[in-house]
């Protein structure tokens, strides 16, 4: 329901309650007083009624009397001369309007009647009246034959009483009625008789026709001698009796009077009428005032709320001004200006979401959205996105701090933004900007870059500061690299990491070198269901001990055969395994491999020792020592026929912890063999602080042993220097017979390689060891 | 007028009287007030008819616009006139069994002599002036007398036997039993009291309409 409407209502209901309530309370206060003044006329009717019936039967009696002292009637009367009485009787009966005379014996008993010959000789049915006749005229209302006279009787003198004369005057509508017009007797006049057992009847009514005496048998009330209210033929009445003088041997006779409330209330019902009507007139005019009222109330409230449905679906658009001076009016306008408040403080969220608060560039979600719009727009589907990085920028936080790095930021972006003028600018994280060169090709790309790097190339001044922020700036070109913005973002990020790393601070990017690309992610998932699922294999490379012409040791190298890529190179995933921090779990399956096959061999008689790489994140793990040493005992393996190699970088990575691992590893009889001597940073010095038993020559030194002089000198050098500070030497990449050769010549140790042979599987390197007849000098090579 | 044929009535008994005895006769109307003009009869129980007398003639004066006397006492054979005293016509009638008549007398006319020849009571009216009674008492009975205003009679001089008596009066109720009883008389003096319910006087009652 609409508040107009239910306002509207309440208005007029309440003018509806008032007027019904006043006009209730009217009615209630009029009605009492009609019933009480009904009850005062009434009172007085009954006693007028009674007075007027007595007047009528004096006046009766008199007429009466004159006739009872005719003479002839009474020499009749006194003769006995039947006929003449009855025929006088009737005529003098006519004179006074009685229906029925009577003569009666002094004895009581009938002598004549003129209505009835056969009564003559029965006794008059009222013998107290002839009684009382005798003493002055009697007279009383008595019922007969259902009908109501008044019964007089006299005396006839002759002179003494010699009989009595009754006249039965009826009391009829007619006299009831001409008594109600020669007085003020209220106009609904019943005259009843007892009809025996307390049930009154009515014998004549005057000149109304309701019944009360029947109505207020109906309704259960006795004959009322107290004014009774009564509800006759659907009006009201209040009625009143009063019993009239009558003969004991009569039934009982009662007038009873009614005045009628809707009578009395008739004069008023033009009054009720006129009232009425102002009320309808009243209650029409204040239906519309009240719904022009509502509506100047309802209707700016209505135009506010689909105003604030508006706000709601973030359409600021103004108000439309509300022309009230009330609270309305306030209301409008506080209205407005919250939803121009609403709207300023959206824009300015709205611009804090898309743009860098120190530079006032757009951010990178902004910069994402505005590439993404300009390649799906079609025309500028191709272009570059140039990343540039500050390579300084932490250097110059840590140092500086913030506001420094804020302000050379912000510095930065006002060049940037001067120069590329057609490009998008955006702060792409803290420390790099991003520019969208649309429908830029590599070339033209790169030669902005160099440009851009020339621009920002300038040191920051500041007061008495200079600061060199080395720029570095990554490309990547779509659609080549990518048509989601979000992908050249990425990859534009790849070639700037890949910049910063290098000399050239401009870098465009190389899927193939990008660490990040999503396959990798596969891989890795593959790699541990490969572990899961026991996919991985390890091969086994021989290492040949040239002292005794025999294998007695070899590497284990981990091989994975992909269900669906097939053989996957160990640099590879190993490589991988490393940056995800899988390698502990390879590690762990090739430890647990290795000593399994060495416990394997060493069961079926061969004296080998097996050799396992470690991964520098492997010595991260303090736990290895105890791992291994779980796992030798777990097979039955001594420690010696274990080898664990480790690169140069491995160890310098964390020293401390590392070089405890690898203490523990040794301290168990575990040898430990330095992997790719020679290439990294590690020294002699270095690794006298390690326990290490054994280094592996780099193929880089013995790859081209034979030709190259320098090489053959160095690994002299290192296999001589190695002996004497107790290492034994390996030489790795040992591919051809004369770099077999040198190095047998040389007193290295151990040759690893295609010579003498590939990784194989566990079975054909098993096959292997039994030979003892490898060759490995020329006939006559000595040194 | 009364007082004198209450004398001459007495003087009648005592003339005829022997050894005898006295009864005196009480009447009220029941309310304790005295009834003047009853009749009360005593007939001796072995004597049926009184003696024979000499037939007269009384007056019945009218004057006032009244019957005078109220009550008057005959024997058969009497003759009763009717003396208008007044200066309005009387129109004397009546209708009784007894005897009927009617006269209209001129003022200080009288009637002719009305032979009563029948005991009886006569009521006599007058048609012009309805208040207008008297009673004419004819009696057969040895002992006859009229109470006074204290409503008594005194019978002196009754033989001693067994007797009937009887009460009338004029204004009796209608259906009332007029006293019939016998009594004896002895030597000792008697009284007799009656209460009769007696209707109003209609000579008093102007207008006989009112109640």
């Amino acid at each position: 329901m609409s508040f107009r409407l239910r306002l509207s209502l309440l208005f007029v209901a309440t003018l509806v309650g008032v007027q019904i309530f006043t006009a209730l309370l009217i009615y209630g206060v009029a009605r009492r007083a009609f019933i009480a003044e009904g009850e005062r006329q009434l009172s007085a009717g009954a006693t007028a009624v009674a007075r007027q019936l007595d007047d009528i039967s004096v006046r009766v009696a008199d007429n009466v009397q004159v006739l009872a002292l005719d003479y002839a009637l009474r020499a009749a009367i006194a003769q006995h001369d039947q006929s003449t009485v009855l025929s006088a009787l009737r005529n003098h009966g006519r004179r006074i309007g009685a229906d029925r005379m009577l003569l009666i014996g002094l004895d009581g008993d009938i002598r004549s009647d003129t209505s009835s010959l056969a009564a003559e000789g029965q006794k008059f049915p009222f013998p107290d009246l002839v009684d009382a006749a005798l003493d002055r005229a009697a007279a009383a209302v008595v019922a007969m034959d259902g009908r109501a006279y008044w019964m007089i009787v006299v005396p006839v003198y002759a002179p003494e009483p010699i009989a009595l004369i009754a006249a039965g005057i009826p009391v009829d509508n007619p006299l009831l009625s001409r008594l109600q017009k020669l007085s003020a007797l209220p106009n609904t006049i019943e005259l009843v008789t007892d009809v025996g057992g307390g049930h009154w009847t009515d014998v004549a009514r005057g000149n109304n026709s309701v019944a009360l005496v029947s109505a207020l048998a109906s309704a259960g009330h006795e004959l009322p001698l107290k004014p009774t209210l009564v509800r006759a033929d659907g009006r009201e009445y209040v009625a009143l009796a009063t019993r009239l003088r009558e003969s004991q041997k009569s039934a009982p006779v009662a007038v009873v009077l009614g005045y009628s409330l809707d009578d009395a209330l008739e004069p008023y019902r033009s009054v009720a009428l006129a009232w009425a009507t102002l009320v309808a007139l009243g209650l029409a005019a204040g239906l519309i005032g009240a719904m022009l009222i509502a509506k100047s109330v309802a209707h700016p409230i209505e135009t506010l709320a689909a105003s604030a449905h508006r706000v709601e679906s973030g359409d600021y658009t103004p108000v439309q001004p509300i022309r009230s001076k009330g609270e309305i009016g306030q209301l409008a306008t506080a209205f407005s200006h919250m939803t121009h408040a609403i709207a300023e403080r959206e824009d300015r969220i709205r611009h804090q979401a898309l743009h860098d608060a120190v530079t006032g560039l757009p951010n990178r979600q902004a910069a994402e959205d505005a590439i993404r719009q300009a390649i799906s727009n079609g025309a500028n589907a191709s272009g570059a996105l140039l990343m540039i990085g500050l390579a300084r920028l932490p250097e110059i936080i840590q140092t500086m701090g913030h506001s420094i790095c804020d302000r050379l930021m912000r510095d930065a972006g006002t060049r940037l933004r001067a120069f590329a003028a057609n490009g998008l600018v955006a702060r792409a994280t803290d420390t790099q900007f991003s520019v969208w060169l649309g429908g830029t090709a590599k070339s033209d790309a790169i030669a902005v870059a160099f440009r851009i790097l020339d621009a920002l190339g300038t040191p920051y001044q500041e007061a008495d500061l200079s600061i060199d922020t080395a720029p570095a700036i990554g490309i990547a070109l779509c659609p080549q690299h990518g048509s989601e913005a979000s992908a050249l973002l990425r990859h534009a990020e790849v070639a700037l990491i890949a910049a910063l790393d290098s000399a050239d601070p401009v870098a465009v990017y190389d899927p193939a070198t990008d660490p990040h690309r999503p396959e990798r992610l596969t891989l890795m998932t593959d790699l541990r269901e490969a572990l899961d699922r026991n996919e991985l294999r390890l091969a086994y490379q021989p290492k040949l001990n040239l002292a005794e012409r025999r294998v007695d040791s070899v590497e284990a190298l981990v091989r994975w055969n992909h269900r669906t890529r097939g053989s996957v190179p160990p640099d590879t995933f190993i490589a991988l395994a490393e940056k995800t921090g899988n390698i502990r779990r390879l590690t762990r399956w090739v430890l647990a491999s290795g000593i399994a096959q060495a416990q394997e061999w060493a069961a079926r008689g061969h004296d080998v020792r097996v050799a396992v790489n470690l991964s520098a994140r492997d010595l991260d793990d303090a736990d290895l020592p105890r791992r291994v040493g779980d796992l030798l005992s777990l097979h039955g393996v001594s420690p010696r026929s274990i080898v664990l190699e480790l690169t140069e970088s491995a160890v310098m990575g964390e020293p401390e912890l590392a070089v405890q691992v690898l203490r523990g590893l040794s301290d168990m009889g575990i040898d430990l063999a330095i992997d790719d001597f020679g290439v990294g940073q590690s020294s002699f010095a270095y690794l006298r602080r390690l326990p290490v038993r054994e280094i592996k020559i780099d193929r880089l030194f013995t790859q081209r042993l034979a030709e190259d002089v320098g090489d053959r000198t160095l690994v002299r050098s290192i296999v001589e220097l190695g002996h004497r500070l107790g290492y034994r030497v390996t030489a790795e990449g040992v591919e051809t017979r004369a770099a077999m050769e040198y190095l047998r010549s040389i007193g290295c140790d151990h040759a690893q390689g295609f010579h003498v042979a590939r990784a194989l599987a566990p079975e054909a390197v098993e096959s292997l060891f039994a030979r003892n007849d490898w060759d490995v000098a020329r006939a006559g090579a000595g040194t | 007028m009364r007082v004198r044929s209450w004398i001459m009535v007495l003087s009648v008994f005592a003339a005829a009287g022997v050894s005898a005895a006295e009864l005196t006769v009480t009447i009220d109307d029941g309310h304790g007030k005295p009834a003047a003009d009853a009749v009360v009869s005593l007939r001796r129980e072995d004597a049926s008819s009184a003696e024979p007398h000499a037939a007269v003639t009384r007056i019945i004066d009218q004057r006032h616009e009244t019957f005078l006397p109220y009550v008057e006492i005959f024997r058969p054979g009497d003759q009763v006139v009717f003396r208008n005293s007044d200066r309005t016509r009387h129109h004397v009638y009546s209708f009784s069994i007894a005897k009927t008549f009617e006269f209209v007398i001129a003022p200080g006319e009288e009637s002719p002599p009305v032979t009563l020849d029948r005991a009886g009571e006569i009521a006599v009216g007058c048609n012009i002036h309805d208040h207008m009674i008297t009673h004419l008492f004819v009696s057969d009975a040895p002992w006859v007398a009229r109470s006074d205003e204290s409503g008594r009679v005194v019978f002196k001089g009754l033989p001693k036997g067994a007797y009937t008596l009887d009460v009338w009066h004029p204004q009796l109720r209608p259906g009332r039993q007029a006293p019939h009883e016998p009594i004896e008389i002895g030597d000792a003096a008697a009284t007799a009291k009656y209460s009769m319910p007696l209707l109003p006087d209609p000579r008093e009652t102007g207008d006989r309409s009112r109640y």
